[in-house]
């Protein structure tokens, strides 16, 4: 499934690609996450609760982030088990500064899913996900401003 | 006295099954009873790379969990046919294991079990087992998976193909005719992947007993025999006089229940390691990644027409998916099932079909009610119709054009095809007319026009279709690659009171054998429907049996309880011209007694009955008792046939087809029950109409199966059909005693390409000649927009 998106942040591009990598942060925000321990560098095991009508569970897994170049983009790569099937993920991350303080977070990439998910799921997760999408974002400029 | 022939007989088996008295497998409780859950490949192609039980095991109510390493990986169910390849080559038939064992081959197979005391503490331990897969590049098209560079889905061999095959004429030929042709008609399109629904997913129970040495298998299976033979034979290698199968009441199968499944021999296998009972029922989820599904042909196909519209030839390349594994038929379905149709209703003198039959990362596919049958009807009734179109000649009229004459088999031969079969007898046009004058064809011809001109888009689709049902004789189907016979048994006992008992080794699964066969039965005797009873389904009741599949089980099944029949009247006159001091030949049957010719002096069928049990008075050297059993092998297949007329209203702002007629004039040979030929007709057709506008199952590029469910597998509902108008011809089958050809597969095949068809004919005007199956208002949309632009 392709997955992309845009959102306009109310700060600095700076403060932006500060927070976004921020493992504590990122664990505050981001909607369903439990926990994000550190692993190594940039690597992280992430554990989350995901409800979708019929389809949830609890995933398992990895979160990577690779390709990095300050302040402009990075990538992130999810590996996620869980009893109702698996998603592997791999979304890029561009920041745009604007005027006034403001940046443009651009995501684009693809979720691939595997078992139930896939066969019952599939269908409902687009909008799942830009919904998520728009959760994550108004928690992170409250984080970045806050 | 009343007879019953040819009357619309309620059934008798609805009682039971309107007041929520049926027995189906999931209905049977037997003490001790644990339950099995199944840890299923969440990917189409993958390594397993390891298997953690643990948690599992030590989960609350679990009894054992076992992978492929306890046992079950070196066992597999069998293919029963056997199709070469064209050079000769045999047939490559990978092992298909209980569980698998390093690899999954395609979605939801199985790789490990766990049996617990509940179905819900079962299931929640499957989840405890974690399985580490190494996910491998997957392929589920046929004509891809035979592309350079596919993945494999069997490394033994150098490429994907189970088998590669032809019928039919000289290919040279065939091509040579074409390209002298008047014109040639194209048509390239996927006969797209079926999920087969029926009502009652599988379900299994597996009982060993200790003392006895004994396995008991219930089972939801179309043919218990033929599991017993082939789980005992061939799966398990256990001798089969230990082993039962019940197969009781099956909520519809299409197929689907026919062929051995490796849950099956997986917990007569566990039943004893376990020394417990153990059910396993399906889900609706599972039904879909793990029932055999049906088609799934990619097609290429040219017919080439002289001038005046006569076929001349007819040659079709395909690509048709076997799976991952061989099931149980499924190397018959894409060609002796398949090919021996192409001829259908006309007199093309150049056939040729070659068909690549590539293993694919899916669930294996196998037959699909009408199995091949639909497939070949499908293609050959476009092609004609996309003819008629090009060339400028009606619909109609280019059928006529090329019907076989009438022929009765009796005082004319049998009809050879050019693809191996002789059909039995036709009378083709008669149906073809009957249904052009049920729809007022000319009138409609108006109304359209008139419609087209207020902007509403009618159109009217044809298919006149042949099939070949009662799949025999064994000789012949053996030298077609079939590894079992294809005869049946019936099995007449006449109790001393003279009720009678009917065994048949033919199932139903909602066909109604116990009330049209106790029709036939009860007046060939003379007696009461009420004085006989069908019984069916268990191993250790019934003799032996092929069970029920293509159409077959009146036609064969029936015919062999008419060779049964026989024997009892013929051993009951000898008893009754004993008791009435005659000549045998001095009597006669009629009407549930023997009388002596010409005399009032007579014996009821009560009285020799018990006579033949109570044996004071009785013919010198005759064998008391009346019971007698028969195995009836038929000299040919029998072949149906039809015209199916399909009216459609296609939306011109949104593309959705409305059904607005539906007529099926059949001939299924003799009729017993009008009302149950009538209902068969229906739900085939409803199938038929679901494949041509909803059905498809679809994988992704990865073999993630997008249609898992039913908000995304649309079945066809009540609103989506018009009242299904049935009429019929009646061309007695030649071969069998009863007349009979076979109905239950007709309505599929016949309705698919009549809607279709339909449908282009309300668009052709606006330039359209062809869209794929399903005919999803987007598809008709899409099409209508693309060739107005």
């Amino acid at each position: 499934m392709k997955i992309s998106g845009k959102h306009i942040i109310e700060a600095p591009v700076e403060a932006v690609w500060q927070k976004i990598l921020d493992p504590a942060v990122l664990e505050r925000v981001t909607p369903g996450i439990d926990q994000l321990e550190k692993l190594a560098a940039d690597r992280y095991k992430a554990i989350a609760d995901i409800r979708m009508g019929p389809v949830k569970g609890r995933f398992t897994g990895s979160l990577a982030i690779e390709d990095k170049v300050a302040p402009e983009s990075c990538t992130i790569v999810l590996d996620q088990k869980s009893k109702i099937g698996n998603v592997k993920a791999s979304i890029t991350l561009k920041l745009v500064p604007l005027a006034d303080h403001q940046t443009a977070v651009g995501y684009t990439g693809e979720a691939r899913m595997s078992g139930m998910l896939a066969r019952m799921g599939q269908r409902l997760l687009g909008g799942v996900v830009s919904t998520l999408a728009k959760q994550f974002f108004s928690a992170f400029e409250k984080e970045v401003n806050g | 006295m009343e007879t019953y022939i040819g009357k619309p007989i309620k059934r008798r088996e609805d009682n039971r099954f309107l007041t929520g008295k049926g027995r189906y497998t999931d209905d049977i409780k037997l003490p001790g009873m644990c339950h099995a859950a199944f840890v299923r490949s969440p990917y189409a192609h993958a390594k397993i790379l390891r298997i953690n039980t643990e948690a599992a095991r030590n989960a609350e109510g679990v009894v054992t969990v076992f992978t492929a390493a306890d046992g079950p990986g070196d066992f597999g169910v069998p293919c029963g046919w056997q199709v070469n390849f064209k050079n000769g080559d045999t047939m490559r038939e990978p092992q298909h294991p209980l569980l698998a064992k390093d690899k999954v081959r395609h979605l939801g197979e199985p790789v490990a079990v766990v049996i617990a005391a509940t179905m819900a503490l079962a299931r929640d331990a499957a989840e405890l087992v974690e399985v580490d897969y190494e996910e491998l590049p997957a392929v589920t098209n046929p004509q891809e998976a035979m592309a350079a560079g596919a993945p494999l889905v069997h490394d033994a061999w150098e490429d994907n193909a189970a088998f590669d095959w032809c019928i039919g004429n000289d290919r040279a030929e065939v091509e040579a005719a074409l390209k002298d042709a008047y014109h040639v008609t194209e048509l390239e399109f996927v006969n797209q992947r079926l999920a087969p629904n029926a009502i009652e997913p599988r379900s299994y129970i597996a009982d060993y007993d200790v003392n006895a040495d004994k396995w008991t298998l219930y089972s939801s299976t179309q043919n218990p025999h033929l599991i017993r033979l082939l789980l005992c034979a061939f799966a398990l290698g256990i001798p089969e006089h230990k082993v039962r199968v019940v197969s009781y009441d099956v909520g519809g199968g299409f197929g689907s229940k026919i062929y051995h499944y490796t849950e099956e021999a997986l917990l007569i296998w566990a039943t004893k390691e376990i020394g417990r009972p153990v059910k396993w029922t399906a889900d609706r989820s599972e039904a879909f990644l793990t029932d055999a599904h049906g088609r799934d042909h990619v097609v290429k196909s040219k017919m080439g027409f002289d001038k005046d519209g006569k076929i001349v030839a007819h040659l079709t390349d395909e690509y048709c998916a076997m799976g991952a594994y061989l099931s149980t038929f499924a190397p018959a379905i894409p060609t002796y099932l398949h090919g021996t149709l192409f001829q259908g209703l006309y007199t093309t003198p150049l056939i040729h079909l070659n068909v690549v039959a590539p293993f694919t990362h899916t669930v294996p596919v196998d037959a699909y009610r009408g199995a091949g049958r639909p497939e070949a009807t499908y293609l050959i009734e476009r092609l004609v119709s996309k003819a008629a179109k090009e060339m400028g000649i009606d619909p109609a009229e280019i059928r006529f054009k090329n019907f076989i004459p009438a022929f009765d088999g009796v005082k004319q031969p049998g009809y050879q095809t050019q693809v191996a079969l002789q059909y039995d007898s036709g009378n083709y046009a008669p149906t073809l007319e009957k249904a052009l004058e049920i729809v007022d064809y000319k009138g409609f011809r108006q109304e359209q026009a008139e419609a087209r001109k207020q902007g509403k888009l009618l159109g009217i689709g044809i298919s006149t279709w042949i099939e070949g049902c009662g799949i025999a004789p064994s000789a012949v189907v053996g030298a077609l690659g079939a590894r079992a016979g294809l005869y049946e048994v019936g099995h007449v006992r006449v109790q001393p009171t003279g009720k009678v008992t009917v065994f048949t080794g033919t199932h139903s699964h909602g066909q109604g054998h116990e009330t049209v066969f106790a029709q036939f039965v009860a007046d060939r005797l003379g007696i009461p429907i009420e004085d006989v009873d069908i019984a069916h389904g268990d191993t250790n009741e019934v003799a032996f049996g092929m069970g029920t599949y293509g159409s077959r089980s009146l036609a064969v099944g029936g015919s062999a309880i008419v060779k049964s029949i026989d024997k009892v009247l013929e051993k009951g006159a000898k008893i009754a011209a004993h008791k009435l001091e005659a000549a045998v030949e001095d009597i006669e049957y009629a009407q549930g007694k023997w009388t002596v010719k010409g005399t009032d002096k007579s014996i009821s069928f009560g009285d020799v009955s018990l006579t033949a049990y109570v044996p004071h008075d009785y013919p010198e050297g005759l064998e008391p008792g009346l019971d007698f059993s028969s195995f009836y092998d038929p000299a040919n297949f029998t072949f149906p046939f039809g015209t199916h007329i399909a009216i459609v209203e296609v939306n011109a702002d949104t593309g959705k087809v409305t059904l607005k007629r539906f007529v099926a004039v059949d001939d299924v040979g003799n009729v017993m029950n009008p009302m149950i030929v009538d209902g068969q007709i229906h739900g085939g057709v409803v199938q038929g109409i679901g494949q041509a506008l909803l059905e498809e199952v679809v994988y992704d590029d990865h073999g993630q199966m997008l249609t898992g469910s039913y908000m995304d597998y649309a079945m066809p509902r009540a609103d989506d059909l018009p009242f299904i108008e049935t009429d019929r011809t009646v061309t007695p089958c030649p071969h069998n005693p009863l007349g009979a050809k076979g109905a239950g597969e007709a309505g599929t095949i016949g309705a698919t390409p009549a809607v279709v068809n339909a449908v282009v004919d309300a668009l052709h005007h606006l330039g359209v000649d062809d869209i794929q199956m399903p005919l999803t208002p987007q598809r008709v949309w899409a099409a209508m927009q693309n060739v107005q632009r």
